[in-house]
């Protein structure tokens, strides 16, 4: 979930990343472009200005072209115009400005000035230009209004950035909640599936997008998965009923004949025979039992319990068999070990750990543990002091009807530890076959939950 | 002991009715729900044993369901080939009120049938227990036999007590797995053998006579009845 949440994030990052830069790479040509030809178009409006205001000049002298700029400054009175005639000493003669600013260069041309004016800070573009006699003139035009636009593009487009950011940060926690939503879903229903409650599907809203499409195609699977299980427990319920019957009426039929033939020659072979179908009537009810515990349905019976407990509860319940063979069976445990399981499952998981261990132990002790690892895992281990198992045979003990050199003349059909790998397969965890020297160590291994 | 049998398969159901005859009880059969139903609520049984899959429109579970449903209270034992442990619940929740799993020993069969009809006789709560010189506090947690104090471990407690409530009747090592251990697996070591035998040390030790008997081929009863 973690994972998703930043891919969400990094998504959405990225876009907002790539729309700034896309804003930036249309803006930045556009305002050089724009402010250039701007610029030389008031230069040049300046430039020719000024030129005619020379002709003036020419033709009516110093008051002539002082009552134009007089007439021309009425005209447009709040305008952003500057105009200022002046002699020699730079007496001024007309205009709008009070004195002749300083920071006119000698140099005729067209200059960009920052200078005070009746107390007024003004940025203006100038056209410094001489005129007959020691007159001068200034034409040029205040930019404040120009450097306003300019603050507008630029806050247009911080703007726009803005928009964008928020776009980008407000679409890509909504593209996260939509996702992340009908993500959780289907991981959700899955969940509920490994679960044991194998008749959820994932909503599904006919919208024929990628994630419905996707929803659906998990609840076909779904169906099908379900469909297979279910096969599965009626060949097996149907075996059960189908081989029990006629085992429950062989046995019927023998034990009827030991009691009306009680003291009789013979009885005692058939109580043998019923002896034996007893044997096969209990490996064919451990091979259902696999066959149920492998399908996973037992897993809607999980309930919060204290694996310590359970361990210690089956060592107590073998104790006295230990005893018996001359064997100490002791059990350790650093406290309680709460996992969601099936404790009948573990107890007869351990049981038959336990099991083993009193048919191979030699002479000594056996060690029943329930203990949290470092790492977190739950482990609950036996270990006896017998012949152990060779490292070739550690894999197949744990194959249906195998049965090591070691087990050859012991009783039992070799499920025993299929029984225990499945069981913890079940609960997510694993059986692990390690040496001890002298001696096997099996240990069950879970995640703490 | 009145009992009812409904089963479909004739063979178990000869096996069953003989021994039971055999055994001294008073039969009635039946081989479909339908009848079985109609015998149940006609006539008064001590205890009824239900084959839980049987032919036509209404199987066993059904039955106990509808007999359970109308008031019946008559203890009903489960047989069925599904040993899966969901089953057993099932049928328990249906109302049955015991489940053993076919095939089966006739001698287990016997023993879980006069479990379930003496524990109709003794519902009440007792704080003791008692059978010849032996007695049991349940509050005290506390065993005598003839007045000197046994000292038991608490499983080995639970194990007396349970056989001390079925006094005079055969218990089998799967009652005692599934009542005093509540596991329902079969260990292949004869674990339960050794638990009786360290108790019989403990309660029979220095008595007169022995109460914990073994039955043969079906289990063990605590009786002083020779």
């Amino acid at each position: 979930m973690t994972r998703l949440r930043f891919s969400a994030f990094n998504l959405a990052l990225a876009y907002i990343a790539l729309s700034i830069v896309v804003l930036a790479a249309f803006a930045t040509p556009l305002w050089y472009t724009w402010r250039e030809n701007f610029e030389e178009r008031r230069a040049f409006l300046l430039g020719e200005e000024a030129r005619s205001f020379t002709e003036v000049f020419e033709k009516s002298g110093p008051a002539g072209l002082a009552r134009v700029i007089d007439a021309r400054l009425a005209g447009a009175r709040g305008s952003d115009d500057i105009i200022l005639l002046a002699n020699h000493q730079h007496v001024p003669l007309s205009g709008n400005l009070a004195a002749w600013p300083p920071e006119v260069p000698q140099a005729v041309g067209t200059f960009a000035l920052n200078f005070r004016d009746r107390g007024r800070a003004l940025n203006v573009l100038l056209v410094h230009t001489y005129l007959p006699d020691g007159y001068e003139l200034l034409t040029g035009r205040e930019s404040s209004r120009f450097r306003s636009l300019e603050t507008l593009f630029w806050s247009g487009l911080a703007g726009a950035a803005g928009f964008v950011l928020l776009l980008g940060i407000g679409g890509g926690f909504l593209i996260r909640r939509l996702l992340l939503s009908e993500v959780q879903e289907i991981s959700q229903t899955a969940g509920e599936i490994v679960n044991g409650n194998l008749s959820r599907r994932v909503p599904t809203q006919n919208r024929g997008d990628e994630l419905d499409v996707l929803a659906q195609t998990v609840n076909r699977m779904l169906d099908q998965i379900e469909h297979l299980i279910h096969g599965v427990r009626n060949v097996s319920n149907a075996i059960a009923h189908d081989l029990r019957t006629p085992l429950a009426e062989l046995r019927s039929r023998l034990e009827e004949f030991v009691v009306t033939h009680r003291s009789s020659e013979g009885s005692a072979e058939i109580e043998t025979a019923v002896a034996d179908t007893d044997r096969v009537i209990g490996m064919f009810d451990a091979l259902l039992r696999l066959a149920e515990i492998d399908s996973g349905a037992r897993r809607s019976g999980f309930v919060q319990a204290d694996l310590a407990k359970v361990a210690s509860e089956v060592a107590d319940f073998y104790q006295p068999a230990a005893e018996l063979k001359g064997l100490t069976l002791c059990f350790d445990t650093s406290g309680a070990l709460t996992v969601a399981c099936d404790p009948l499952l573990l107890s007869q998981a351990i049981a038959n750990l336990i099991d083993n261990a009193l048919k191979y132990a030699q002479n000594g002790k056996i060690r029943v543990a329930a203990t949290r690892r470092p790492d977190d895992m739950v482990e609950i281990s036996v270990t006896d002091d017998g012949p152990g198992i060779s490292d070739r045979d550690k894999p197949k003990v744990v194959e249906r009807f195998y049965r090591g050199d070691a087990s050859r003349g012991t009783p039992g059909v070799g499920l025993g530890l299929a029984l225990v790998a499945t069981v913890a397969k079940l609960h997510g965890g694993t059986l692990e076959l390690a040496d001890n020297h002298p001696g096997l160590r099996a240990s069950l291994l879970f995640a703490a939950t | 002991m009145k009992i009812l049998l409904v089963e479909d398969n004739e063979r178990v159901a000869h096996f069953v009715k003989n021994g039971l005859l055999e055994a001294g009880h008073a039969v009635e059969y039946a081989a479909s729900g339908r009848d079985g139903m109609n015998l149940a609520t006609a006539h008064t049984y001590d205890v009824i044993i239900m084959d839980r899959m049987l032919p036509g429109d209404i199987d066993g579970l059904g039955v106990i369901e509808a007999l359970r449903g109308a008031g019946n209270k008559v203890p009903i034992l489960i047989l069925s080939a599904l040993s899966d442990v969901n089953e057993r619940i099932r049928g328990l929740r249906s109302g049955g009120d015991d489940y053993l799993v076919k095939p089966f020993a006739f001698g287990e069969l016997l023993a879980r049938l006069d479990a379930l009809a003496r524990r109709v006789q003794d519902t009440h709560a007792e704080t003791t227990l008692s059978m010849a010189d032996l007695s049991m506090d349940l509050l005290a947690r506390k065993v005598t036999r003839a007045g000197k104090t046994v000292p038991l471990q608490p499983r080995e407690f639970k194990l007396l007590e349970y056989l001390m409530r079925h006094t005079n009747q055969v218990v089998t090592r799967t009652m005692l797995l599934e009542n005093v251990w509540e596991y329902h697996f079969d260990p292949q070591t004869n674990v339960i053998d050794v638990h009786i035998s360290k108790l019989r040390q403990k309660i029979d030790a220095g008595g007169a006579r022995p109460l914990l008997r073994t039955i043969r081929s079906v289990g063990y009863m605590l009786t002083a009845d020779d």
